[in-house]
């Protein structure tokens, strides 16, 4: 489970992010809606180390994540993919995926598991497994990104915006391998902009507005919400 | 004829130790973005520790190399831990004035340690052999064997071991790497020791050609920039290339035109691929 407690977070001392609490808890899809500039990233980032929170605290497992370096939070189960996918684009795709599993590399045995498990999710990354990444289409780089994240064997998986720039069709089959992904146990934190598509398949919810949260409840219920209904569902 | 054929042997035994010192300073550069203007001192002190297993210690040749490369990778670490990770966050430039106190310091050791003037280190290994009426030293052939052995190991360990590749995976993108826990520090410390052990190598190999003297390392550091840059920065295979070209170019021109030219020559080649492409022959994208 993941405790996100009074997290402030920013960039050269600004603060994006103001006093946020959060929960997603074990093998549950938690999604976090807002707009453009609400915070999603930079909390996702804070969470995952690359950006120093300015105040707060984040625990996972019982583990605090603040302060400890990247590779140990990764260890710790939480696996970050990031918006803009940050691929090794020009390694073949296949040692992209396993260099996500570089945090178990001393068990090779699992890594193997691990690739099969995401050829299985993704069939047409294993038919471009020699490819390098970069020459991917967009919704296949989102793909190799998922995997890539997947190899480090997370209990939490952090997605930030996997949609983003992807033709609605490609989006629909991402989605839908998250919430396969969640079927299988694996936790799921996503951004999405697509908040109808995304509260379907999430178990619980939250908005952010200028980094504050001001909105949480379950999927459901933040479906029927009028709040939501209007500002993100434009019904 | 001869002369052709002996001049292609000395050029390619310059350029396997061109190749060896410039793929280093190329690693460097593509990890860490900093041109590492200490690299000739490593190289210069790679020889004086050669110099020192050998003909003080007493060991083997071959071991007197790899021993002076395991000393060496170790001063690697040791320079990046004190003089580059603390500034990791400051400007370029600081890099730049840190490398250059970096570069003045090894100069001041080993004058301390061995004395301002020239040593000459016997060559272990002597003969020659006849190829196509040339006479090529078993000095040579030994150079570019291990070169093209080294540069095999190399490329072996950086495309397909999983410490090599996270190197690759640094220079390609930073938070990547991150994200999936690749830490940049231990990289950076793994990229200054291969780099300085390649330059030991390097050293080890020529220097029963050349001799040893504190500032030997000067001219090389000069070419072995020319080198990267002609290749392109943070290119393996531009570092290889660029290291063969360039030690070809100047073993040929000193030969056939004069000595003085040959010394030049480097820096006609570096102008000229620069106005024509001026990222270098094999420039990868630099995203950042």
């Amino acid at each position: 489970m993941l405790t996100v407690r009074g997290l402030s977070a920013g960039y050269d001392a600004v603060d994006v992010l103001h006093a946020v609490d959060i929960t997603a808890r074990d093998g549950e899809l938690t999604v976090v809606l807002g707009a453009n500039g609400s915070g999603k990233t930079t909390m996702f980032r804070a969470i995952s180390g690359i950006v120093r929170p300015s105040a707060g605290d984040v625990e996972f497992d019982g583990r605090r994540l603040p302060g400890l370096a990247a590779d140990r939070i990764v260890k710790a189960g939480v696996a970050h993919c990031p918006e803009g996918r940050h691929l090794f684009a020009k390694m073949p795709v296949e040692k992209n995926l396993l260099l996500g599993g570089y945090v178990r590399r001393r068990d090779q045995r699992r890594v193997r598991q691990l690739l099969e498990r995401v050829y299985e999710l993704f069939p047409v990354l294993y038919d471009k497994r020699r490819n390098p990444a970069g020459t991917l289409s967009g919704g296949q780089q989102q793909m190799v990104a998922i995997g890539r994240a997947l190899m480090s064997d997370p209990s939490l998986l952090i997605l930030d915006e996997p949609s983003m720039g992807l033709a609605p069709l490609v989006t629909a089959q991402v989605l839908d391998v998250v919430a396969q992904i969640n079927r299988d146990g694996i936790g799921v934190l996503l951004a999405e902009q697509n908040a109808q598509a995304a509260l379907r398949i999430a178990h619980h919810g939250f908005v952010l507005a200028e980094g504050r949260v001001v909105l949480s409840g379950t999927a459901a219920d933040l479906l029927d919400h009028p709040d939501v209904r209007e500002a993100y569902l434009g019904l | 004829m001869t002369l052709f054929i002996q001049q292609l042997f000395d050029g390619l035994a310059l350029g396997g130790v061109y190749c060896l010192a410039a793929i280093g300073l190329t690693l460097i550069f593509g990890v860490l973005r900093i041109p590492n203007l200490a690299h000739g001192a490593l190289y210069m002190l790679g020889a004086y520790v050669t110099y020192f297993f050998l003909v003080t210690v007493g060991v083997p040749y071959v071991a007197a190399i790899g021993l002076a490369a395991v000393v060496l990778a170790l001063l690697g670490v040791l320079m990046e831990r004190l003089v580059f990770h603390p500034l990791r966050n400051a400007p370029h430039t600081h890099h730049m004035i840190a490398a250059v106190g970096a570069m003045f310091f090894f100069q001041a050791v080993a004058q301390a340690l061995w004395g301002a003037d020239f040593r000459r280190m016997e060559s272990p290994i002597s003969g020659s052999v006849t190829i196509l009426g040339a006479q090529i030293s078993w000095q040579r052939i030994v150079i570019v064997g291990t070169a093209v052995v080294v540069l095999g190991l190399l490329t072996w360990f950086v495309k397909r071991s999983i410490h090599g590749q996270t190197i690759e995976a640094i220079e390609q993108d930073r938070t990547g790497s991150s994200l999936v826990g690749i830490s940049p520090s231990r990289v950076s410390m793994l990229t200054f020791g291969l780099a300085a052990a390649l330059a030991t190598v390097a050293a080890g190999l020529v220097a029963p050609i050349n001799l040893l003297s504190p500032t030997m390392g000067d001219a090389l550091s000069l070419k072995v920039f020319a080198i990267i840059i002609l290749g392109g920065l943070g290119s393996l295979p531009g570092a290889v290339v660029g290291g063969f070209a360039l030690a070809l170019a100047e073993v040929m021109t000193s030969t056939y035109v004069s000595a003085a030219a040959g010394e030049g020559i480097a820096f006609v080649v570096i102008v000229l691929v620069l106005a024509i492409r001026p990222t270098g022959l094999f420039a990868r994208a630099v995203q950042r």
